[in-house]
Parts: C-alpha cells; sequence; structure tokens
C-alpha cells in the first residue's frame, strides 16, 4: 500500500503551491480579523485528491495498477489514508496558525473553541470523502460529480419537506443526552462512516472489469 | 519443456464479441508473438491472463499456479506494458521509482536509473513531457526493473518509428538473455515478431488459429502463386486458404515441401507473417 500512497501523494506535489497560498491567505485574513476560512485549507484537501482520480482515469492507472501485486486492493486503501492523512495533516497546521493568531491578536488561545471548530471541519471534509469515494469507483469522476449533485440536491428537498410538514423537535430532544458525549460521538461516527464507505470501494474495484 | 503461461480454453464473452476456448503454451525462456488484427483478442486475453477483467471461464496457470489463488505471488514476478495504461502522467520518472520501491519487494533502483540512463530519460521530467517513443520506453523499463520472470506486453511497439522499434526490441532480446525469462508480445505489427519471436500465435475474431514455432511456421507454409486452372487442380486438404486476385490466385499451403511434391506448380513462395494473416482473414475456404 505504500507505494500507492506515494504515488497519490506525488500526484498532489503540484497542488502543493496553490494550499501554499491558502495558507498565506488564511494567516493574513485571520491577523486582519476578517471571516474565519480555517475550513478551507482541509476541504481543498480532499478536492484536490478528488482531482487525482481525473488524471488517474484519463491514463487508465486503475486498470494498469491491477497488474501489480494486490492492485485492486492496495490501490483503494492507499486512496482512503492518503486523504485522510493530508487532511489530518493541514488541519494540524490550521490548528496551530489558528491558534497562534488568536494569541496574536488577545493574548488569550480560545482551545474549546478551535477544537470544536476544526473537528466539525475534519468531520465535513471526512462526510465528502464518504459520499465521493464509491460514487467515483462506482461511476468514475465525470458522472460522480452528477451523481452528487443530484444526491446534495435530493436531500436538500427531503430536507426542506420534511422541516416544513413535520414537527422533528422531538428527535433533537431525545438526543439531547448526548451533547455531553458530542466529541466522541463525532469521532466515533466519522470512522465508522469512513469504515463503511472503504469497504463498499473496496468492493466495487474488487467486482470491477476494465 | 516446462511452461510459464498456460492457457486452457479461455472463454469471454462481451455483447458485440466473443472469446472461444482460447488455448495456448508459453515455454520457458521463450517469446511468443501474439497476433491478429485489431478487436481480435489479444487485449482481452491478456487482461484475463492479469485477472483485469474477472468474469472469464477456462484455467490460466502461470509458473505452475493457478492465476486467480495465487494473484499477489504471481503477480510479483510479472512485468506489464499495456496499451495506452500506464502511471498518470503528472508524474516523474522519480515518482514512479519511489511508488514501484513500495510496491514490488524486487525493485531495482539502480536497474531502473541505469535504464533510464541508457535510454535518456531525464528522471525529474514529467511523463507528459515525453514523446510517445520516450514514454513507451519508460514503460518498458518500469516493467522490467523489478526481475520479472515473465513479460506480458501488449501492443508496445505501435506509434514507435522504426529506430524506437528496433531499440525496444533489442532492449526485449537483451532481457531474455540476461534474465532467462518469458515474453508473450501481442501486437498486429508481424515484421517485429519475425525476428524476435520463437513461438507465434494467431487469434483471430476471439479463436485461436494456430499456435506454432516461427521456424516451423516460416520454413513450412507457403503462398502458392498459381493460375485459376492449376488452382482446381488443388485438393481441399491440401490448401488452407485462397484468394483470388486480379492476375491470380494466392493460395497458402501448410507444408510447402509436400506440396511441391505432389503438385507441377512452380511458384511457391516463402509466407511472411503479414501474409498469413492477410490471407487467413481475407481468404476463402472453398
Amino acid at each position: 500500500m505504500i507505494g500507492f500512497m506515494k504515488k497519490d501523494l506525488a500526484m498532489m506535489k503540484s497542488n502543493f503551491k496553490l494550499l501554499g497560498i491558502l495558507i498565506v491567505v488564511y494567516t493574513v485574513m485571520g491577523f486582519l480579523g476578517e471571516m474565519d476560512i480555517s475550513f478551507i485549507l482541509p476541504f481543498m484537501c480532499v478536492m484536490i485528491m478528488i482531482s487525482t482520480f481525473s488524471y488517474d482515469n484519463y491514463n487508465k492507472w486503475d486498470a494498469y495498477s491491477i497488474s501489480f501485486p494486490d492492485g485492486r486492493k492496495n490501490s483503494v486503501k492507499a486512496k482512503y489514508v492518503a486523504t485522510i492523512f493530508m487532511i489530518l495533516a493541514i488541519s494540524v497546521l490550521t490548528l496551530l496558525l489558528s491558534f497562534l493568531i488568536a494569541y496574536a491578536k488577545t493574548k488569550t488561545i480560545p482551545y474549546e473553541q478551535i477544537f470544536v471548530s476544526m473537528l466539525g471541519t475534519i468531520f465535513g471534509t471526512l462526510l465528502v470523502l464518504t459520499f465521493m469515494y464509491p460514487i467515483i469507483y462506482k461511476f468514475g469522476v465525470e458522472k460522480a460529480r452528477i451523481v452528487i449533485f443530484l444526491l446534495v440536491f435530493g436531500i436538500v428537498i427531503i430536507g426542506r419537506i420534511l422541516t416544513q410538514y413535520l414537527d422533528l423537535s422531538f428527535i433533537a430532544k431525545a438526543l439531547s443526552f448526548l451533547e455531553n458525549y458530542l466529541v466522541i460521538l463525532v469521532i466515533l461516527v466519522a470512522i465508522l462512516m469512513v469504515f463503511i464507505s472503504y469497504k463498499i470501494s473496496e468492493k466495487i474495484i474488487s467486482k470491477k472489469e476494465f | 519443456m516446462e511452461n510459464i503461461l498456460e492457457v486452457k480454453n479461455l472463454c469471454k464473452t462481451y455483447d458485440n464479441f466473443v472469446l472461444k476456448n482460447v488455448t495456448f503454451y508459453l515455454p520457458k525462456g521463450m517469446i511468443m508473438g501474439f497476433i491478429g488484427e485489431n478487436g481480435a483478442g489479444k487485449t482481452t486475453t491478456i487482461k484475463a491472463i492479469l485477472n483485469i477483467i474477472q468474469s472469464y471461464r477456462g484455467e490460466i496457470h502461470i509458473f505452475g499456479l493457478d492465476n486467480r489463488k495465487y494473484e499477489k505471488k504471481i503477480k510479483e514476478d510479472i512485468g506489464v506494458v499495456l496499451d495506452d495504461m500506464f502511471f498518470p502522467e503528472i508524474l516523474t520518472p522519480n515518482d514512479i521509482n519511489q511508488t514501484m520501491k513500495g510496491i514490488y519487494q524486487n525493485w531495482d533502483s539502480k536497474k531502473f536509473y541505469d535504464s533510464l540512463k541508457e535510454f535518456s530519460l531525464l528522471p525529474n521530467k514529467q511523463i507528459k513531457t515525453f514523446s510517445k517513443g520516450m514514454r513507451k520506453k519508460l514503460e518498458i523499463i518500469t516493467a522490467l526493473s523489478h526481475h520479472p520472470k515473465l513479460l506480458l506486453l501488449d501492443e508496445p511497439t505501435s506509434g514507435l518509428d522504426p529506430v524506437a522499434r528496433a531499440e525496444v526490441l533489442e532492449l526485449f532480446q537483451s532481457f531474455i538473455e540476461e534474465e532467462d525469462c518469458s515474453i508473450l508480445l501481442s501486437s498486429h505489427i508481424t515484421t517485429d515478431l519475425e525476428h524476435i519471436a520463437d513461438y507465434i500465435t494467431f487469434i483471430n475474431d476471439g479463436e485461436i488459429v494456430l499456435s506454432k514455432t516461427t521456424d516451423e511456421l516460416l520454413e513450412q507454409y507457403g503462398i502458392v502463386k498459381c493460375t485459376e486452372k492449376e488452382f482446381k487442380s488443388i485438393e481441399k486438404k491440401d490448401y488452407i486458404k485462397y484468394k483470388k486476385t486480379k492476375y491470380e490466385y494466392e493460395v497458402l499451403v501448410p507444408d510447402k515441401k509436400a506440396f511441391k511434391e505432389k503438385y507441377a506448380i512452380a511458384v511457391i513462395d516463402k509466407i511472411t507473417l503479414d501474409d498469413l494473416m492477410v490471407l487467413m482473414i481475407k481468404g476463402e475456404e472453398e
């Protein structure tokens, strides 16, 4: 799997410049007191990783990689691990920058607030990965964009209908006891959803013919 | 002789194409040319050998092992060049080296970089900056750098100019001499194969038409050029196919020596793989 991961990370090299610029913009905006854009960096990582699928697809890498030992399994595993590794690495960097900016401006660091905000961002990026990767493996990058659009559109419509015609406050009340365990819960749900997503992708690739 | 690759009764059905009972054997240390027109089933067969396609029937043994049961072990010792499939072109040979080090236990970085130098390929240039010939050479170098025992090459010389083709073929020959391994080389450029292949396997419309040593094929088979009257005197069992041209009949015979002894027809030409392919595909039987 290490080889496949190195390949995916090497493909991101050309986007490191863009990430570097975003980090500078984020830092400057943070010091100037403008809006918080810390969520952008981890999201950019996922988007860059998704762009690697396009390159893979263009050069028929997926079919070629099957000629390697354990190619089917390792190419999927590496994609997930490389993405999570990048998300966590950039999140740690963003976290440190947030601490630095907060301290420079107020001489105090709101640890909890920054942690919770970052945790939300990581969860959001993992959610994108969870849905996108199996769809990409199943339909390819181009079709996946349409599928994702339809999926998001559907969820928004259903959400609107549900909230308009049904009183869902009982769900919030029923789950209020979980408030104290929110952080642990978010982490557990994130791990579970990524694991399920990975297993689905693995299954798709194990049966796919090229 | 020990077989490195055995394909037995391989069948695969698509909507518009069927691979029918493909059977052939590649002995150790030999180069087999796998010929046939575009769409004949060469790539499908190679994909089945590598399990890139899976829902096929039949048996495939590589190094004496079942290719599905021992897939991982087998693939450690196979080098592959597939038509139009490779690393993403934003990567460099350096990236390929780093990747392959983590994939093959026997990956030989020194051999990889020595070969890059030999073919004047810069290790830090993106693949997309390479010409088609350079890219093909890189694909071949990549396939050779983990000391494989079997090379599966799908159209490795297509799109190359004659000089690049000669270089690539030389590379295969020196590889087989140094490494004592075997090659299955699919191509529709048959002149390349006449020079380097020990065996020829010919596939047409999803079926194996023949699988023989190149010497046997080129020595025994022949093309009889004759008039209509002469052609009518030839028994059906003595020829395989024929083609009527503007001035004469071209008749493919499986044993030109025996034919010469039986018939008093003067012109029997030596056959080339090109002639063989054209007559087998376009020729008539009756």
